[in-house]
Formats: structure tokens, C-alpha cells, sequence
């Protein structure tokens, strides 16, 4: 099976999160352990910086976590043009407790009340669009 | 003490004329040696004996292109400096380090931008490096990267609206007595800062700094030549680069600090390098790419704490000539234009030379700082011969 996002690869940056995206558009989030220190590691590096592994595990963990913070968008930027009709959007930043407090970024779905630092969020995937890139993608839901 | 400190000294300022971003007339690389040639003439240097050349982040009129047009007898040293405007005060530390270890005698550090809109910050400032992680979930520019610190800034540790408005209402004030100033003639009240619209909450138009076209360079020699040239020597007294574990390239990870500016390390070794602390401080070149992360970069280098922003940050008190800690008296990135950051240098030294439109009786000691949130920062302490 050949990956939507692989056809439409951004580069920059670290490049390590292939499985990440590979993972997410099979439906499942999935974030690197390091197999030998057990430490989470994000954003996905090639190397442990604590135990000096080259070996990660990528582990399905639930999308379920707490907003860390978030900026609702105003502008169409422009290299987030295709979202330009959705604007104002607002993307979180959300730690996962589950998974050494990582955090994850996603765009919020649905009803904005109760959104603050701090609020249960639970997340859902997203097919590839071009409003994604052509990636999978999280989206975010505030829990009541 | 570091052997840095008060090693070498700015003794030539040169900036042209600040353009709306894609409206110079004149091509990057010509802004370029119009900075470089004015502060060479500033400083009564010859502009063929500038011998190193340093510059930062994404910097397109490499030395290369500049010697025959500057008629450059050697170009003995040249570098850039890695990331962003982050790397602002850290071309101080690596011109001193040339310096010093006699690589060259005469460094020029500079930044030139002339690009259209559209490739400016993609290219410029992003350089192409941001990750898929943000695109895929809509967030593109700096502002909006930045507004997510600044949005905990304000929420969770509580960095009032009002701290925000006061830098603003202090930049503009300054602007006005500033011919050169970008923003000099844009009036500025509570109302009219309410009333601009958003940009990436909480981030208002005001709250960003200018996006221009124009160019700025200063001219660093060793303190034992500076004592004998045309101009007041603004020393070094200390300007580390760098970031601590937890920061760096994270996407939105850093720890165990996040809302500020990243500079908090940064802050310590020059307070520990230059024997000074915030309190000495006379006046400051705060970089704001956006005026909350500034904010931030007070908090980091200890002019005050989260609880403290509200009532430190007041117009009063970031104003010259009096103000607790004057900040960006020539307007600075968000009144006076914003190249990068470049811009802060110049003004910086011109406090210590007494010349500033804005100046602050008797300065001594000038800090500015690098940019803040950047992935890697920097942050510098100039001086007077007295400070040494």
C-alpha cells in the first residue's frame, strides 16, 4: 500500500517521523519509545538522547489528553492557504499524559466552549485532504 | 570572567533607510554595502581593511559577492551564525573569537533583506525548515508559532493585555522622534491597539513587529584599537549563544520552561561573563518578533517575574529618558522597522555613544537581546569604557 503523505513529502526539520504519519493514516496514533531506555521521545528523533539507542518502538497510545495551550488563527498564512476558508481556526497543543506528557498538535473540532489550558481534549483522525497536506491528521474535541 | 569580556568593541554603525517589505528599490545586496560602507565611514575606517564578515540565519549577500564591490584588500575570516534572529547577538561572540584568536582585525556584522511578500518569511526567516507537524495542522508562520507560547504566557502564568499594549504605546512613543522610524507617524492609543485586528490570537496587529525591507551593519575591532578611533567604543562585555536541554528543535516540547523566550541560561552566563545584573542595566534593545515573547525575555533575564509583568510594564516605565528600564528607544522591531533584528544593534550602541534620539542620560550599560523563542538564542551586554 503506498501513503498519501508519502506522495506529498514536506521536508525540513528533523525528519524522523515517517512512521508517525504512516501509523496515523492507518488509523492508529503511534509515538516512539526508545527501546532501550523506555523514555519518550518527541518529537521522533534518529537517536536516544539519554541512553544513546538507535532503537524506537512505536507505540499505539489513546488520542486522549489535556490542552497545553492554542491560537485561534485570524489570517490565511501563506503556506496554510488551502484552510483559508476555515479561518478563524484554532490549532491546540495537547500533552498526553499517557505518553510522558508529549505533545501533539491538531486542529479543534466541534463546539469551542470550554476551551482553556488545561481541558480535557480527545482526539480523532482525520483522512489525507488538501487542507492536511495530503497527510492524516488529528483533530481535537473538547470534552464536556 | 570570560577573556570576552570588554575584549573588542562596536566602533562603526552604518543602516540604510527602512522600506516596506518588497518595495526597496535597491537590490539586497546593494543595501548591504550601503550598511557596510556607512559604518565604515562612521567608524573612519577604510572599507577595503574590513577583513571578516559575519551574518546570521539566512543571510544571502555572503562576503563573496561583496569584496569587489567593497574593494576588500583580504577577507580573512567569514561566518554565518546558525538559526534565525535568534543568532542576532551571538555574531558578537564569534567576531570576538575571531578577533582574538587573530583570525581578523576588522569584522563587519551585518543582515540585509529586500524580498517580496510572498517569499519572505518562508524563505528569509522560516528558511524552508518548518516541520510537518505544524503545516498538517495549520499553523505556517512564526506569529502563530510564537502566538502558542504567548497564549500560556497570558492564560496560565498570567502576563496581563495591559504589559503587552505598554510595550507597543513605548515603541511608538519612540518612534516619533525617530526620522527613521518605519512607524513614526502611526498614532497610537488604547483604542486604536484594541481596535487593529487579529493576527493569531493573542496576538494583535500591533503586538507583530514590521516586515521590511533595508539593511544594518556595526563594525567590531579589538579594544586596544577602539581606544584610538572616531567613535565612543561600545564594548563587549559578554554575548553567549546558545540553548539548555529541553529546548531546541521540539515542536512545541521544550521544557521544563515554555512560555518565554528560551534565554533564562543565556541571561545567567551574561550576568556571570560581563559581573553586571539586571538591575545595572540603563536601557535595552528588546527583540520583539512579537512584543509577548520580548516580554518573555525580560522574565528570563530577571528584570522581573510573571507576577511583576503588570506593574513593571508600563509605559512610564519603559520609556526614555526615565523609565525604570527603557526599552526600544528607537522604535524598535515593532515601531522602528525590522530587519531581522539587525536594527537593535545600532541603537544599542548609539545609547552608549550618547546619541540616541531616545537617549538615556549617561548610559552605561546597553543590553540587547537575540530573538526570542528562536530554537537556538542569543542575548549581548555592551558597555562603556567605565564598565570595563
Amino acid at each position: 500500500m503506498s501513503y498519501s503523505f508519502e506522495q506529498h513529502k514536506i521536508v525540513g526539520a528533523i525528519e524522523a517521523d515517517d512512521p508517525f504519519w504512516r501509523s496515523l493514516e492507518d488509523g492508529v496514533l503511534a509515538l516512539p519509545r526508545c527501546a532501550g531506555c523506555h523514555g519518550w521521545t518527541w518529537p521522533a528523533h534518529h537517536r536516544c538522547g539519554q541512553c544513546g539507542s538507535w532503537q524506537f518502538d512505536w507505540v499505539p497510545v489513546k488520542p486522549e489528553g489535556y490542552v497545553f495551550s492554542y491560537t485561534r488563527t485570524r489570517y490565511a498564512f501563506d503556506r496554510v492557504l488551502e484552510r483559508k476558508d476555515d479561518v478563524p481556526y484554532v490549532t491546540l497543543v495537547v500533552e498526553l499524559p499517557e505518553a510522558g506528557n508529549v505533545r501533539l498538535m491538531g486542529v479543534l473540532k466541534g463546539d469551542e466552549t470550554g476551551l482553556a489550558i488545561g481541558a480535557r481534549v480527545r482526539g480523532s483522525i482525520d483522512s489525507p485532504s488538501a487542507k492536511t497536506k495530503f497527510y492524516p491528521a488529528l483533530r481535537w474535541e473538547i470534552e464536556g | 570572567m570570560s577573556r570576552m569580556r570588554g575584549a573588542t568593541a562596536i566602533v562603526g554603525i552604518g543602516q540604510t533607510p527602512y522600506y516596506k517589505r518588497g518595495t526597496s528599490s535597491e537590490p539586497e545586496l546593494k543595501l548591504a554595502l550601503q550598511a557596510i560602507t556607512q559604518a565604515a565611514d562612521d567608524a573612519g575606517i577604510d572599507v577595503r581593511d574590513i577583513d571578516g564578515f559575519i551574518s546570521y540565519a539566512s543571510e544571502r549577500s555572503d562576503p563573496a559577492k561583496l569584496m569587489p564591490a567593497l574593494g576588500t584588500r583580504q577577507c580573512r575570516f567569514a561566518s554565518l551564525v546558525w538559526i534565525h534572529g535568534g543568532a542576532l547577538a551571538g555574531t558578537l561572540n564569534i567576531a570576538a573569537g575571531a578577533i582574538l584568536s587573530g583570525q581578523a582585525e576588522i569584522v563587519a556584522v551585518y543582515r540585509s533583506m529586500a524580498e517580496s511578500s510572498n517569499q519572505r518569511l518562508r524563505v528569509a526567516v522560516a528558511q524552508n525548515d518548518t516541520s510537518s507537524q505544524y503545516l498538517v495542522n495549520g499553523l505556517d508562520s512564526p506569529a502563530q508559532i510564537l502566538a502558542l507560547r504567548s497564549q500560556r504566557l497570558m492564560e496560565h502564568h498570567g502576563v496581563p493585555q495591559s504589559a503587552l499594549y505598554a510595550t507597543v504605546a513605548a515603541s511608538y512613543y519612540h518612534a516619533r522622534a525617530n526620522p527613521r522610524a518605519y512607524g513614526r507617524n502611526t498614532e497610537m492609543t488604547a483604542e486604536i491597539y484594541a481596535a487593529a485586528r487579529m493576527i493569531s490570537e493573542p496576538y494583535r496587529l500591533y503586538d507583530c513587529s514590521r516586515e521590511n525591507d533595508g539593511a544594518a551593519c556595526v563594525l567590531v575591532v579589538s579594544a586596544e584599537r577602539a581606544k584610538d578611533m572616531k567613535q565612543t567604543p561600545a564594548y563587549v562585555l559578554s554575548a553567549p549563544m546558545g540553548t539548555m536541554e529541553g529546548g531546541g528543535a521540539l515542536e512545541e516540547n521544550w521544557r521544563p520552561y515554555y512560555a518565554t523566550a528560551g534565554q533564562r541560561e543565556l541571561a545567567e552566563r551574561m550576568w556571570r561573563e560581563s559581573g553586571y545584573g539586571p538591575k545595572d542595566v540603563d536601557v535595552a534593545q528588546i527583540y520583539m518578533n512579537m512584543n509577548a515573547m520580548g516580554i518573555g525575555s525580560m522574565v528570563d533575564h530577571g528584570f522581573f517575574d510573571f507576577e511583576e509583568a503588570g506593574d513593571f510594564c508600563t509605559f512610564e516605565n519603559l520609556i526614555a529618558p526615565s523609565g525604570k528600564l527603557p526599552i526600544n528607544t528607537s522604535g524598535g522591531d515593532l515601531a522602528e522597522g525590522f530587519i531581522h533584528g539587525m536594527g537593535l544593534i545600532p541603537e544599542a550602541v548609539r545609547q552608549i555613544r550618547g546619541t540616541s534620539v531616545n537617549q538615556v542620560p549617561g548610559a552605561r550599560l546597553s543590553l540587547f537581546t537575540g530573538g526570542p523563542g528562536d530554537l537556538m538564542s542569543s542575548t549581548a551586554l555592551l558597555g562603556s569604557a567605565d564598565t570595563l
